[in-house]
């Protein structure tokens, strides 16, 4: 008997990707879990159709992202990010504390970044996570659907 | 003794060596020294990747199988164990090839196994 070892791969344009919007202010889960479930829905993880080497995510829309709920007292002030430019004393450091005053959005983006796939496809999965520091959002037009967790 | 010089049973050799690694990069893929060495590493590579991918491929439908019942409020553990205690025995990579192809019958599965599922004490 012949049988078929065979097994369902997505390929872009086999699914449509959703829009889904997600009020950080309103959402009890702390900054980490929330980047956790965002990263699921990039990364397409939440679907069966799940293919690790085809995006089969869907697009986030985050409002309100520097009001994402940071638990810990000290918290902002112990978590440092660094980024090296390359030169002799290139290193620069700035505290959460710092990063929510002047790029409050990055706090988030950075969480969600570190979790998805260190590669070209994981870079391209980031341009899907749209951030806004207000409640409102230039995407109507791709009808977002209200966040399905919490 | 004489000098023995290359004959066609070398060439021969030399030629099926580059011609099996025609694809490698730069030298890789032109001398004779190097390609062998990629051709050895080659082969041990696709001897532990056949092995591998068995795993890779379970790992995937593992996924899979828990995107869907995620969906549907059932953690993927306890959803196996109740499909297993309701006498389902269905592999991982029909279940997820269920999920995706036939959603409306993988609900059946989820209600087949919740019986099964204790709730949390």
């Amino acid at each position: 008997m012949k049988t078929v070892n065979k097994c369902y791969l997505a390929k872009a344009g086999d699914f449509a990707p959703r829009w889904f919007v997600v009020d950080a202010a309103a959402v009890s889960e702390s900054l980490g879990r929330l980047a956790v479930r965002i990263a699921t829905v990039l990364m397409g993880k939440h679907k069966p159709i799940y293919t690790p080497h085809v995006d089969t995510g869907d697009f986030v829309i985050v409002l309100n992202a520097g009001q994402v709920t940071i638990r810990g007292n000290r918290k902002r002030e112990q978590v440092v990010y660094h980024r090296y430019s390359g030169y002799p004393g290139g290193l620069k450091e700035i505290t959460m504390k710092a990063m929510l005053e002047r790029h409050p959005d990055r706090v988030l983006r950075e969480a969600v970044r570190r979790m998805l796939p260190k590669n070209a496809l994981g870079r391209r999965m980031l341009t899907k996570l749209k951030l806004y520091n207000g409640d409102q959002h230039p995407h109507q037009a791709q009808q977002p659907d209200p966040w399905p967790f919490n | 003794m004489p000098r023995v010089l290359p004959g066609p049973a070398t060439r021969r050799r030399h030629k099926r060596v580059l011609k099996a690694m025609s694809g490698a990069r730069a030298a890789r893929s032109t001398l004779f020294r190097t390609a062998k060495q990629t051709l050895l590493k080659a082969r041990a590579y696709a001897f532990r990747d056949r092995r591998a991918r068995k795993r890779d491929f379970r790992g995937l439908w593992i996924i899979r199988v828990a995107a869907a019942c995620e969906a549907r409020g059932v953690s993927y553990s306890k959803f196996m164990g109740g499909l297993k205690k309701a006498c389902v025995f269905l592999n991982r990579k029909m279940l997820s090839e269920v999920a995706i192809a036939d959603p409306a019958a993988f609900d059946k599965f989820v209600e087949l196994a919740r019986p099964h599922i204790a709730a949390p004490a």
